[in-house]
């Protein structure tokens, strides 16, 4: 494939893409691999051919940017997109699949994978129709459409905001808006970057232009296959309430999508961007940028450049968008009905949670309860298995991290084996 | 919209580069079938991370939220024959 051995970097986002044009910049060679259909990550999601973009001006002069980078660098950088990243092994060996189907040994790992979303636990949340506002996001992105019929958006956080805001200028505004905190609060915003006020404001406004019913406070609590679609039960401070919808769109915040990234001791691996800590776009750019450099001159031995102080300043607009965003949504879980689904691979539920005793070992989690054992690994029932268990202390993760990320089909590690075996170390 | 998808006896339309989530989506396919361990299969993450909207694409089981459609694929439900 590549006549030097390459650095990859999974990820086409902005850390990874950042990361790349450091390392080519530096004289490296580099893959850089993405499962989606091209480059852009969540943030930066490209409309399909002929599909008007909906991004901003500025969201677009910010990629355009990146890909100018990236093509500066001619040959020096290889993108492949519709390739999944596997895993890596204690040999150093990268599990590729999809459009690239292949098991190579890179200098180095960079994994710039991204965030996740967080959703609660609710009853009903398995329900099809039921997706996370991030999907809603990634429709509207490639797609500039709204997903079919009434569009509800309930759970906390910024993104909320955003999704309803694009929906309002499709001309498909949500139903409602239900979120748990007040972040109305004039004087906690004082403080943030102003960009970030900006976008919240100018997301407001289409949200109330457009007659949204915004509920604060509120907290959907569960949801049921109605007479049409889907219908959602929610408290809000004047009492419980119900709304119709076909589609409800949940999210609880973002968190780095970090399941399955194991460190290898043949090679180094770098985590940046969201997937190391969830601090956004404009962090994620700048963690890609200063981590690439770094791993250059280690690579090539030179000295390390300075740190990324960008880094700081995004780290504490986040930890105050938090605190404005702070609710006691999770004091909810406690009061489940004993059947709400916890794990949704395979359908492991409150009660199967409380029958592994009080203070369950994750060994216990794991081969007694199956937590955290499904295909997703644990990326949507961990954190809340961790606050059921212990509610007053940070959630642990269930056991140790294990590739691969995702499952893989046997023709598939087939194929690549045979790759590797052709290869001369 | 370029082409069509098969879909349990149904031909759907699509946009090129879409994925089969998302055409199934807009033709009001909210339910893909049913996993071995009860759960009903259908988009959630959007993003390959849940694995909750698995479908088969000839011997083939995979994420139809990352799934591109092609012109004349025959989709099934994910459960029901062998993944290879």
């Amino acid at each position: 494939m590549m006549s030097e051995r390459p650095v990859v970097v999974v990820g086409a986002g902005l850390a990874g893409l950042a990361a790349a044009t450091e390392l080519a910049r530096a004289g490296l060679v580099v893959l850089v691999v993405d499962q989606a259909q091209a480059a852009g990550g969540a943030v930066h999601r490209q409309p399909l051919e002929g599909v008007a973009a909906v991004a901003s001006a500025a969201q677009a002069r910010r990629w355009s940017g990146v890909m100018a980078g990236v093509q500066a660098q001619g040959a020096r950088i290889t993108l492949r997109c519709g390739t999944r990243f596997g895993g890596v092994d204690h040999t150093g060996a990268v599990l590729l699949s999809g459009a690239l189907n292949a098991l190579i040994r890179p200098r180095a790992l960079v994994l710039a994978v991204g965030a996740r979303e967080a959703v609660q636990p609710r009853p009903g949340w398995t329900l099809p129709g039921v997706m996370t506002a991030g999907a809603i996001q990634t429709r509207i992105k490639t797609l500039a459409e709204a997903p079919p019929g009434r569009v509800l958006l309930a759970g906390s956080g910024p993104l909320l905001l955003a999704v309803g805001a694009e929906m309002c200028r499709l001309g498909r505004p949500p139903v409602a808006l239900i979120e748990a905190a007040r972040p109305l609060q004039p004087l906690a915003a004082l403080g943030l970057p102003l960009a970030y006020l900006a976008e919240a404001a100018g997301y407001l406004a289409r949200l109330l232009r457009a007659r949204v019913p915004l509920y604060w406070g509120a907290h959907l609590t569960r949801i049921e296959t109605g007479e049409a679609g889907l219908l959602a039960h929610f408290d809000t401070s004047k009492g419980p309430r119900r709304i119709g919808a076909e589609v409800i769109g949940l999210h609880d915040g973002i968190r780095p999508n970090d399941a399955g990234l194991t460190a290898s001791a043949a090679l180094p691996v770098l985590r940046l961007g969201d997937c190391r800590e969830a601090l956004g776009a404009r962090a994620a750019l700048a963690d890609g940028s200063a981590g690439g450099a770094a791993l250059a001159a280690r690579l090539l031995g030179r000295a390390a450049p300075p740190a990324a102080p960008e880094l700081d300043r995004q780290r504490a607009a986040q930890a105050r968008l938090a605190r404005i965003y702070a609710h006691d949504g999770a004091a909810r879980l406690a009061d489940l009905p004993d059947d709400t689904v916890i794990c949704r691979c395979e359908m492991r539920t409150l009660a199967d949670l409380r029958a592994l005793g009080p203070a369950p070992t994750a060994r216990a989690l794991r081969l007694d309860g199956r937590f955290a054992m499904g295909a997703c690994q644990g990326r949507f029932c961990a954190e809340w298995v961790g606050r059921i268990i212990a509610p007053t202390t940070a959630p642990q993760p269930i056991g140790a991290t294990r590739w691969p990320t995702r499952p893989i089909a046997v023709a598939d590690l087939l194929a690549a084996s045979e790759d590797l075996e052709g290869e001369t170390e | 919209m370029s082409g069509v998808i098969h879909w349990q006896g149904r031909a759907l339309p699509y946009r090129a580069g879409e994925s089969v989530a998302s055409a199934l989506l807009r033709a009001g396919v909210f339910s893909f079938g049913r996993a071995a361990t009860g759960q009903t299969l259908a988009l959630f993450c959007g993003i390959g991370q849940c694995q909750g909207c698995l479908i088969r694409e000839g011997g083939r089981v995979t994420e139809a939220c990352l799934l591109a459609c092609r012109d004349g694929m025959v989709l099934t439900p994910a459960a029901g024959g062998d993944d290879v």
